[in-house]
């Protein structure tokens, strides 16, 4: 039995549907990012398992026990939010203590767990400040180590970077995995960013308009998209309308693409192939190779990107991007003639809809 | 463009421009206005006889003496703060918690609590007094104490809710209690160690509105009580029946009460906010 679970939960607002029948199983310790575009319902669900919105139906477990019914005071559930919702009255100090105040611990039991924490989040030194004389992602440390101080069952962090620097946010997302591997507490963990959760989680869920897209690890959705929001939400895909032409053999605007898999495709059904850019090999003299599909076309732009170059190759009147490592490829200029090179077993067919 | 980046802070040192004659003017005739009462005031309260002449004819302390030695100085002092500081007690009491509730609870009842934070003004203060009369008369708190409190405080209920409502827009109150709600608070206790000293500058600039309201009440105290409960604004204008001069000493005196409750009540919060008040200054 897993200790978080959530059954069948469901949630609307005048309206309008904000999370529709979620069905998901946390195991203990582990971190789970829920990743969606804005209004997903990904912070609704979030909201539901603090207690500060309830479920118009389904139930919410924890450790065997359904809090559905419990206030978020007393559900021993721990929260950042975007925002830090730091007291602003109270010192560093002061606000880490609280959760503890509130549960009556003993007084030295108090000032060795507040030193605990903030030894953890390397915040001893401002224990007298106020929050507003602290930086962005100081603040968000200090609120990370007030919820950590109580030792809830499970933490939730809601889009705890977004307000920060793009340095910042990577330095912390990998203090947060640090800390919540070292103190094994069950996480969730909210955001919109691709990157950041697909870099922290153990799985990550990812939702689109209430509902859950797909749940794996991070190498699973990246690799093997189940749906074409989720190809298309995480990285960049390359979309190949077409119909099934064969056993192996998609037609797409003329073009014959073989697949390694079709599926459960039959012929004449409509799908769509998707290709990572980086999956692509681009030369500029055509090369035959048992098990690859080569389309040819005319560069369009070429964007530096640092570790990667991105081509933008018109093929057919239709753009194909492709990442070249530029150290390892021939210099490739603009309106020159390549071909694409790319293995049968990239390409990754799915539904056209959906 | 470098000369233009050296050049513009003179330039617009140059363009604050000295205030336009009818600025000074329109200034001088404001100031005029407010402050030629209070300054009569203190004048006439000092003066022994000022009818025939465009200033006093001299200068005496006699009516400060009359009014400090009236009969009634002493209780109606009293009652008036008995009176004010109960209904600053009332007010804190009911308002904080019912406006803070709306806040974060019921959003929709905040456009009704509006309208009916707008009614003590439309309502003239004789209709309030007369229907509280004949509604209140046949139960024991008729004609007491008790219910002229309950009057002024409905009266000077808007004076409370627009500081500590705005100051309550002005923090993220939600989020700041969930935040306490997630470290295992219960709603009170957010509200007293959380909200409260985050909107204590509303709270104080509400209760010396309140005070300095309800010390100078005159209208439903007569009406609703009269000479049984003598406050201070009563004596006052009894004083100005019988002598002008002592009157404007207990004017004066009134207004120096009010004045020295409000630094009192500033430097209490000061103190007793400490390094909080720093904090949100500072944001």
């Amino acid at each position: 039995m897993a200790y978080l679970e959530l059954k069948n939960v469901s949630k609307t607002f005048t309206n309008v549907v904000a999370v529709k029948d979620f069905t998901l199983d946390i195991e203990k310790g582990s971190l789970v990012s829920f990743l969606g575009p804005s209004g997903c319902g990904k912070t609704t669900t979030l909201r539901m398992i603090a207690g500060f919105e309830q479920p118009d139906s389904g139930t919410i477990i924890l450790d065997g026990v359904d809090i559905t019914p419990i206030p978020p005071n007393q559900r021993d559930i721990g929260m950042v939010f975007q925002a830090y919702a730091l007291f602003p009255n109270m010192t560093v100090r002061q606000n880490v203590a609280f959760g503890l105040q509130m549960k009556k611990t003993p007084k030295d039991e108090l000032e060795k767990r507040v030193k605990d924490v903030l030894e953890m989040v390397r915040l001893q030194e401002t224990a007298k400040r106020f929050p507003h004389e602290l930086s962005g992602g100081q603040q968000q440390r200090v609120a990370l180590a007030r919820a950590l101080a109580v030792r809830p069952r499970v933490l939730l962090l809601d889009e705890p970077l977004s307000a920060l620097d793009a340095e910042v946010r990577v330095a912390l997302r990998g203090e947060i995995r640090r800390i919540q591997s070292e103190l094994a507490i069950t996480t969730i963990y909210v955001t919109h960013d691709q990157e950041e959760a697909l870099s922290i989680s153990d799985r990550v869920v990812v939702m689109d308009k209430g509902l859950i897209q797909q749940v794996g690890t991070p190498i699973e959705i990246y690799r093997s998209p189940q749906t074409r929001f989720v190809a298309t939400f995480i990285g960049t895909a390359n979309q190949f309308f077409g119909k099934v032409a064969g056993k192996k053999l998609i037609v797409s605007d003329g073009l014959k693409i073989l697949v390694a898999k079709m599926n459960s495709f039959k012929e004449g059904e409509e799908v769509v192939v998707l290709v990572r850019p980086e999956s692509i090999h681009v030369t500029t003299e055509q090369q035959k190779r048992e098990g690859w599909n080569s389309i040819s076309g005319v560069v369009e732009t070429v964007t530096f990107h640092g570790a990667v170059t991105r081509l933008g190759v018109n093929v057919n009147n239709r753009r194909i991007v492709a990442d070249i490592v530029a150290a390892k490829t021939e210099p490739i200029s603009l309106n020159q003639k390549v071909w694409l090179m790319f293995p049968i077993d990239v390409c990754q067919v799915m539904a056209k809809e959906g | 463009m470098e000369k233009n980046n050296i050049v513009a802070p003179l330039s617009k040192s140059k363009n604050k421009r000295k205030p336009a004659l009818w600025q000074i003017i329109l200034i001088f005739i404001f100031l005029f206005y407010m402050l030629v009462p209070i300054l009569s005031t203190y004048i006439f309260s000092v003066a022994t006889r000022w009818d025939r002449t465009i200033l006093p004819e001299g200068l005496t302390l006699n009516s400060y003496a009359r009014a400090f030695k009236a009969s009634y100085f002493n209780s109606s002092l009293r009652n008036s703060m008995i009176l004010s500081l109960s209904t600053v007690f009332v007010s804190l009491c009911l308002i904080i918690p019912t406006v803070y509730w709306v806040h974060i609870r019921f959003p929709a009842a905040k456009s009704f609590l509006e309208v009916l934070m707008i009614l003590p003004f439309g309502i003239p203060t004789v209709v309030l007094a007369l229907a509280l009369v004949q509604a209140y008369n046949v139960t024991p708190i008729g004609r007491t104490p008790f219910l002229l409190i309950g009057a002024v405080f409905i009266y000077s209920m808007p004076f409370m809710y627009r500081p500590v409502a705005n100051a309550l827009r002005a923090i993220d109150a939600h989020t700041l209690t969930e935040a306490g709600q997630s470290l295992g608070a219960t709603t009170f206790q957010i509200l007293m160690k959380v909200i409260i000293p985050n909107i204590f500058p509303g709270i104080i600039s509400g209760s010396l509105l309140v005070f300095a309201t309800v010390f100078a009440e005159f209208t439903l105290t007569k009406l609703i009580i009269g000479a049984r409960f003598k406050t201070f604004p009563l004596l006052l204008v009894e004083y100005t029946r019988i002598n002008g001069n002592v009157a404007a000493a207990f004017s004066v005196i009134s207004f120096t009460i009010a004045w020295l409750v409000s630094l009192l009540i500033l430097w209490v919060s000061r103190k007793g906010q400490g390094a909080s008040a720093e904090a949100l200054r500072a944001r």
